[in-house]
């Protein structure tokens, strides 16, 4: 196999590494904290987040440091920071492995972000249908509080920090960082209308910043081996490795850690080697559900956010989907709309509504009843769901929607009424 | 109808959990899978009140709550409760075969329980473990790169326990 760069995968690559407190620390781990600790202003960290371009793993790619200097200076309310690890983006699975394989990584990172952004208690917000992700996260807290890392006046620093693990109970929306504070207080997770921002109104009402599992995970990295260090890997505004999850129809699925900017087609057939059974390639959904599909011919491009959304498409979670020959567009097309019907909160009408007439549209062609004229409504209704919703949602629908009618059309044509 | 109300000891843990939130509503989802985990994975009749009454909400904001999210079950579960992921990526990995496959060994469409409250089956969405597809999520339990037989001689087992 080509070798991967390891950053976020390098102490559960090392052939029997437990993730336990003391293998974490055996190699390297928890210096970042004492460091922070040990005499950092809250500022200083945040300065070198800046400085290190970190963007968020989680979907759309904000800079890290910038958000925690969205924060404002401590006054009457606490500050809150919350990981995302809702983990819920169809083809994505890579901060489940970061969880369960290396929990004191992101679980380090989150504190120090804590820590930077006055914040004295964390939630980790984990799906509900991932008791084991709950369980060995929660282990991990108790080894923290027990080895007083984690607590009141922590190694005599007069901060305290408190970290608690929030099951969901299902529902793909709660990953919207917004409709996941809703959830977090205990209401049906629907997402918020902005402003305000979380950093000004988010949790209970108080300044909260939501970041992403990997994002966290990233944060030891910079404090230990300098921005710098971090900023070198990748390319300019695309800085750091990135655990990329890929899944379909290659020969060995999994995660896969590389530079950002690693080229697609090198992803697919020197890491997750190539597709099975020698078939071809069909299509690449390169960036979760949420992302636009490509046509075999174009996946020969640097693997990044910013060379994405040139593609027209996005790196969103980092979550790649291969599909062979054999592959019905048509079929994919009716998982994800079914997917995306099936999550909507129902607060906007054009998604609400969208993705249930897109669905149906959708399903006459799975009956072989299709025309161009139907393809066409389909592009269209679609395109009404793009900018018009609370939440990114609808654009997480209207744009891969649209790309499936655009970049397959003799897909479509195979299930025309004859 | 059988009590409704936690023994002493998981009332312990509930304080200990609203302890740890700015407000007692705020601990409401991990207080649901409580309730079901002390009644056999669902919500038996009284259970929203007593949930709520604990909570200092209303009746309405928990019903609320309960019908949005997808793992809270106001109807008796199977005692072996299948997810199936039929998603995208799993759904053309072999994961809709698998569905159609318990439904037919089953006797049941998705969304339902078996006579015999052995079997609840239901359709999934992605489980964030599309790699070992086909999977189904039993119970806590994920069974990965699951196969037909292996599916039969599991639904055997099953069934022989019981009898
Ligand atoms: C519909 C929808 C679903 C989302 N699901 C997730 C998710 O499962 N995990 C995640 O980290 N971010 C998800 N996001 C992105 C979050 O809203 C948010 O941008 C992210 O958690 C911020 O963290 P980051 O800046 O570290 O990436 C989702 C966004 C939308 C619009
Ligand atoms: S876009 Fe869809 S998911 Fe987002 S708030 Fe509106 S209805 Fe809900
Ligand atoms: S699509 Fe089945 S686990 Fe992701």
């Amino acid at each position: 196999m080509a070798q991967e760069t390891l950053l976020l995968l390098k102490n559960m690559r090392t052939p029997g590494y437990t993730g336990d407190l003391s293998a974490y620390q055996k190699a390297g781990g928890s210096k970042a904290w004492e460091k922070v600790l040990g005499g950092m202003k809250p500022a200083q960290v945040i300065e070198a987040v800046k400085a290190s371009a970190l963007r968020g793993r989680g979907g759309a790619g904000f800079p890290c440091g910038m958000k925690w200097s969205f924060m404002p200076p401590l006054g009457a309310k606490p500050h809150y920071l919350v990981c995302n690890a809702d983990e819920s983006e169809p083809g994505t699975f890579k901060d489940h492995l970061l969880m369960l394989a290396d929990p004191h990584q992101f679980l380090e990172g989150m504190m120090i972000g804590c820590f930077s952004m006055h914040s004295h208690h964390g939630y980790i917000y984990i799906r509900g249908e991932s008791q084991h992700a709950i369980r060995r996260v929660q282990g991990a807290i108790d080894e923290l509080y027990k080895a007083k890392l984690l607590g009141r006046n922590i190694r005599g620093s007069g901060f305290d920090l408190d970290l608690t693990v929030h099951p969901g109970a299902g529902a793909y929306i709660c990953g919207e960082e917004t409709a996941m504070l809703d959830s977090l207080e205990g209401k049906r997770g629907q997402p918020r209308s902005k402003p305000p921002f979380p950093a000004q109104s988010g949790f209970n009402a108080c300044p909260t910043t939501v970041n992403n599992v990997e994002t966290l995970a990233n944060v030891p990295f910079i404090l230990t081996q300098g921005p710098e260090a971090f900023a070198k890997l990748g390319r300019p505004n695309n800085t750091g490795t990135q655990c990329i999850s890929i899944s379909g129809h290659v020969a060995k699925p999994g995660v896969y850690e590389v530079e950002m900017g690693h080229n697609l087609k090198s992803l697919i057939y020197e890491y997750a080697g190539g597709i099975r059974g020698g078939k071809k390639l069909k299509a690449v959904i390169p960036g979760g559900a949420s992302a636009g599909i490509l046509r075999a011919d174009e996946v020969d491009l640097p693997y990044d956010f910013d060379s994405l959304a040139k593609a027209g498409t996005m790196r969103g979670s980092g979550a790649i989907m291969v599909f062979d020959e054999d592959t019905d567009v048509v079929r994919l097309a009716e998982r994800t709309i079914r997917f995306f019907n099936h999550e909507s909160c129902g607060q906007c009408t054009p998604c609400r509504e969208g993705t249930f007439w897109v669905k149906n549209m959708i399903r006459q062609f799975m009956d072989d009843a299709g025309d161009g004229v139907l393809a066409e409504r389909i592009h269209r209704a679609a395109g009404q769901m793009i900018g018009t919703t609370i939440c990114a949602f609808g654009d997480a629908v209207g744009g891969p929607m649209q790309a499936f009618v655009r970049k397959f059309p003799e897909e479509f044509a195979k299930h025309y009424a004859s | 109808m059988a009590k409704v109300g936690f023994s002493d000891a998981v009332l312990k843990e509930v304080n200990a959990l609203f302890a740890r939130y700015p407000k007692k509503v705020h601990a409401l989802l991990p207080l649901l899978h409580m309730a079901q985990r002390e009644n056999a994975g669902w919500l038996p009749r009284g259970w929203e009140q007593y949930v709520a009454d604990l909570c200092e909400t209303t009746l309405n904001h928990v019903r609320g709550v309960v019908t949005f999210y997808n793992m809270y079950k106001t109807e008796p579960v199977g005692k072996y409760h299948i997810l199936v992921c039929t998603c995208l990526p799993c759904g053309l990995c072999g994961g809709t075969e698998v569905l159609e496959h318990l439904e037919h060994r089953l006797g049941i469409s998705a969304g339902k329980t078996t006579e015999d409250g052995l079997f609840s089956l239901e359709d999934a969405q992605c489980l964030a473990a599309c790699d070992q597809a086909p999977l189904m999520l039993v119970n806590e339990n994920l069974q990965k790169r699951i196969t037909l037989e292996q599916i039969d001689r599991w639904i055997d087992e099953a069934r022989a326990k019981k009898a």
